[in-house]
């Protein structure tokens, strides 16, 4: 399969504008539609290496590639360019929706649904949690890792601000250790 | 002067929110709702379902949360402050990434973040779905909503449109 960058600044916006577009129910899976098997920018193994980058970065992961890829296609220019077109639509939609919700809020039966969704999204990111933990299960250190960042964090109330730094030094230490 | 406190308590949160806006949730809501009383935590799980179920990246739940306290602007403000530091982190470690490809300090953060993710993710899940007191029809949804997602591989909206189904029916 060959692939090809993308030829111009107005070619790369469409792009990631039509990846915000569509991307109901995650970015993630409509950035590759869009990208390696529509458009054929880059190769499979190329994205997954982007995306693996991506997820060891602060930010989202996927706005973090659309700074990384349009850097390297078209410089400065080229990561805004991507950034903005990624964000535009789903920042209309998702305002747009949430306004159009507070109008109804006062209704006890959008309020129910909605509420519920909530618990369903938040039952996603146990799931997510659960998905990436399973090939940490067999390491005890990771897990005492986990045990400890989650009882602080949703059982204490401790600010992020302190467990993430302080976490990801112990974690380093067992990592070079040889524990992880 | 809340755009200026929006700008700096986003852009702080931008700089750790290493694995994307799930692990930083549970700052989100410790400071939005517990320190700030922005908004309500009913409020919070709210913005939290509307920000699952419309398209586009998880993070724009950061906007709803400006929209709520500053309007149009502070949408735009809480936006920018988000996504902009951790953009200049991202512009910055990309080529250096990739120049230290096999120095054993990448692997080692590699394996690092991985658990301090997990948990995060996790604490995420568990706050979000215990907005004020535990309520077992939430949790409910919520584990009914992890273990479709973790049986079948399908799009997460089925699983979203289920928890509305049972919202209706059992809240």
């Amino acid at each position: 399969m060959t692939v090809a960058p993308p030829k111009h600044l107005g070619e790369l916006f469409t792009g990631f504008l039509w990846i915000g577009a569509r991307s109901f129910g995650g970015v993630l899976p409509w950035a590759y539609r869009t990208m390696v098997e529509e458009r054929r920018w880059l190769t499979h193994a190329d994205f997954t290496e982007t995306i693996g980058l991506c997820q060891f970065l602060p930010g989202p992961n996927i706005g973090n590639a659309s700074i990384v890829l349009g850097k390297r296609w078209f410089g400065l220019s080229g990561a805004i360019v991507a950034f903005l077109g990624l964000m535009a639509l789903p920042f209309v939609w998702v305002l747009a929706l949430f306004i159009v919700f507070n109008d109804f809020s006062a209704n006890p039966a959008v309020n129910a649904v909605v509420t519920g969704v909530g618990a369903a999204g938040a039952g996603l990111f146990i799931g997510t949690a659960v998905k990436l933990g399973r090939a940490l299960a067999r390491k005890p250190a990771a897990l005492a890792l986990i045990a400890a960042c989650f009882l602080l964090t949703a059982v204490a109330r401790v600010s992020l601000l302190y467990v993430i730094p302080v976490g990801f030094l112990v974690a380093l230490y067992a990592a070079r250790k040889d524990w992880l | 002067m809340i755009l200026l406190e929006l700008a700096l308590y986003f852009g702080l949160l931008s700089l750790i929110s290493v694995g994307g806006m799930p692990s930083v949730m549970p700052e989100l809501q410790r400071m939005v709702v517990d320190v700030k009383g922005w908004l309500t935590p009913g409020e919070f799980l709210q913005a939290f379902a509307v920000g699952q179920a419309a398209p586009g990246p998880n993070i724009l739940i950061a906007s709803l949360i400006g929209w709520k306290v500053a309007g149009i602007p502070g949408a735009l403000v809480a936006l920018a402050a988000i996504c902009g530091p951790a953009a200049v982190v991202a512009w910055w470690v990309s080529e250096l990434w990739e120049r230290f490809k096999d120095s054993p300090w990448r692997r080692a953060i590699q394996k690092a973040i991985a658990p301090v993710v997990v948990a995060l993710i996790l604490s995420s899940g568990v706050i979000i779905a215990t907005p004020g007191a535990p309520d077992w029809r939430l949790w409910l949804i919520a584990g009914a909503s992890a273990a479709a997602m973790l049986a079948a591989n399908v799009n997460p909206l089925w699983m979203l449109a289920g928890g509305g189904v049972l919202g209706a029916v059992l809240l």
